[in-house]
């Protein structure tokens, strides 16, 4: 018997609680991949296949060789276009014997009447909810065959073990999952660190002072800290590295892993993700930029991210020496001749919101050998430079989007990085999006200091003629 | 930035965009500005149907503007508030400090 996991499918709703893949998604402070290879092991599944999407390497960390659950994993990439069924059907030589199969937001709900052994008594069948499976089991595989042609109706069977099938097709049947878990639910999957006393869960390295004022049921994660005079639940859900500071209320909440919660601040019927703060009744949400509020402790620098910042600053502080006093000669000319100028004009930014950046723009429509060599010397840039050693952009990365006329295009991505050159100062049938996203898929130093030469080279030899980059 | 009128003796205060660190300042001028020059008008609305977005800087200039008006034995309501300025607010508990209407007339109905 096999398992399969599927973590490729897309789920919209999740990206509003930042970059954790919707399988990492924290259910009562443990992801729910967690538990579904937590039930393979209940359902004597040793070989799990697990099908990974754009969040590859997030996942593939957390699992890695699968031994903390006694499987052993094996990373697929699906084909382009194919299914996870038509996955399923291209292995069907491994699962002879039988099947388990997961797939999408999904969670194994135990009702009170649920017990262990009782696994065993499950026949071949089916979940799904619009045709898309998110659970499949059966030991024999001509009847799983079967269900997956079609042939068979879908047996929907985990609610004959008291299991109930929870898909999750929005942000408040995510809270509403946590909810029921704080409130009831949790002393079915019993962790370290709970007490069946007062129905909650306390994680290690926890520290209160005795003023801060903890109400059950709670579930609190590792690492946390809360401040004097707290007042943490009744129904609250804590992840990992949460910091509360002082005087706050936190009641029936989620507060997601690496989160600060300022002073004197309530949440209330709310989750928290980093600095986001979203209702998850209408899945409305806030980004919160002053970090005494509400933010992200823990930064999301990893140390290659330092390096390639502390490289790409240097380079910038050397353009910037390199051209200052060309700017500074050729900047009164342009003034004077009266051919172009600084406008400027609404951007979006990843941290503020919007920001406004200077363009260059020309004013007369006629040639001139100024304007030129101020371009190809790329100073019509320099403005910009000045921002990344400011920290406020990137040297190299996706194109600043405009506000409004861009905003179709920021919606579609899931990161943003504003840089001072791109792909389309070199390619000029550059497409705005489809870059944009291939640059979040393979940015690298080396990536970056390419795009870096050849938009420089590119600009100087073509002597500052317009690329598609300009006038967007 | 902001556009006010009077309604009943009660200073109306329409704010047309987000009110964040970068605008605070412009809203702050335009209202005093406006203050000065309506001496009379003790007891004001906010109206905030056009602003949807609030930071911890325009929730800080608003509580400064309702000092000032409460010193001067006025005071302020907010009406129109916004579904993300609304969680800023819950967030901060800056809705026990303050008055908020779903309307501007029901907030004027407020001051009797």
């Amino acid at each position: 018997m096999i398992a399969v996991i599927n973590t490729a499918s897309a789920c919209s709703w999740v990206e509003g609680l930042g970059e954790v893949p919707w399988a990492l998604l924290p259910v009562a402070n443990r992801p729910i991949v967690d538990y579904w290879l937590e039930a393979c092991t209940e359902f004597g599944v040793r070989s799990v296949h697990i099908i990974l999407g754009d969040e590859a390497k997030q996942i593939e960390d957390y699992i890695a060789s699968g031994s903390r659950w006694n499987v052993v994993v094996e990373y697929i990439f699906p084909r382009k276009n194919e299914s996870a069924v038509e996955y399923i059907k291209s292995i069907s030589d491994y699962w002879k014997n039988g099947l388990l199969y997961f797939g999408g937001p999904f969670f194994m709900r135990r009702r009170q009447g649920f017990r262990t052994e009782r696994i065993k008594e499950l026949k071949t069948c089916c979940h799904e909810l619009d045709s898309e499976p998110y659970f499949i089991y059966g030991k024999n595989g001509d009847e799983l065959m079967g269900l997956l042609e079609g042939c068979n109706e879908p047996n929907r069977g985990l609610e004959t073990i008291h299991v109930h099938p929870y898909i999750m097709t929005s942000l408040n049947d995510y809270f509403e999952l946590n909810m029921k878990m704080v409130k009831a639910e949790f002393s079915r999957y019993v962790t370290a660190g709970f007490s069946s006393k007062d129905g909650s869960s306390m994680g290690c390295n926890v520290r209160t002072p005795p003023s801060s004022h903890l109400q059950a049921p709670i579930l609190v994660g590792d690492d946390c800290r809360f401040g004097a005079m707290t007042t943490i639940g009744p129904h609250a859900v804590i992840g990992n590295h949460v910091i509360v500071d002082a005087f706050s209320e936190l009641i029936d909440c989620l507060i997601l892993c690496d989160t600060y919660i300022g002073r004197n601040l309530e949440i209330r019927n709310k989750i928290v993700s980093g600095n986001r703060v979203i209702d998850p009744l209408d899945g409305t949400t806030i980004q919160i930029d002053d970090s005494w509020l509400i933010a992200r402790n823990r930064p999301e620098l990893r140390t290659e991210d330092v390096v390639r910042y502390i490289i790409l600053w240097g380079v910038a502080l050397l353009i910037a020496m390199v051209q200052l006093i060309p700017f500074l000669l050729f900047m009164p000319l342009i003034r004077l001749s009266g051919i172009a100028h600084f406008r400027k004009r609404q951007y979006h930014d990843p941290h503020t919101g919007y920001i406004a950046l200077p363009d260059f723009e020309k004013r007369k429509d006629r040639k001139s050998i100024i304007y030129r060599v101020f371009r190809a010397l790329s100073l019509d840039r320099f403005p910009r430079i000045l921002l990344v050693l400011r920290g406020r952009m990137f040297l190299c990365g996706q194109p600043p989007m405009r506000h409004p006329e861009d905003d179709g295009i920021i919606k579609e991505l899931k990161q943003y990085y504003p840089g001072v050159f791109c792909y389309q100062d070199y390619n000029r049938d550059s497409d705005r999006l489809v870059d944009s996203l291939w640059y979040v898929h393979i940015r690298s130093l080396y990536e970056d200091i390419k795009i870096l030469i050849k938009a420089l080279v590119s600009r100087f030899l073509t002597v500052g003629r317009k690329t598609s980059m300009d006038g967007k | 930035m902001v556009s006010c009128t009077k309604i009943n003796d009660v200073g109306v205060v329409q704010v047309n965009k987000a009110l964040t660190a970068a605008t605070v300042d412009a809203f702050r001028d335009q209202l005093g500005t406006w203050q000065e020059a309506e001496p009379t008008v003790k007891d004001f609305v906010i109206d905030l149907r056009n602003v949807d977005f609030m930071d911890s800087a325009g929730l800080g200039t608003l509580i400064a503007v309702l000092k000032r008006i409460t010193e001067r034995k006025g005071d302020m309501k907010i009406a129109n508030l916004q579904k993300k300025p609304r969680m800023v607010f819950e967030i901060t508990r800056a809705y026990k400090v303050f008055e908020i209407y779903e309307s501007v007339e029901d907030a004027i109905k407020g001051f009797d």
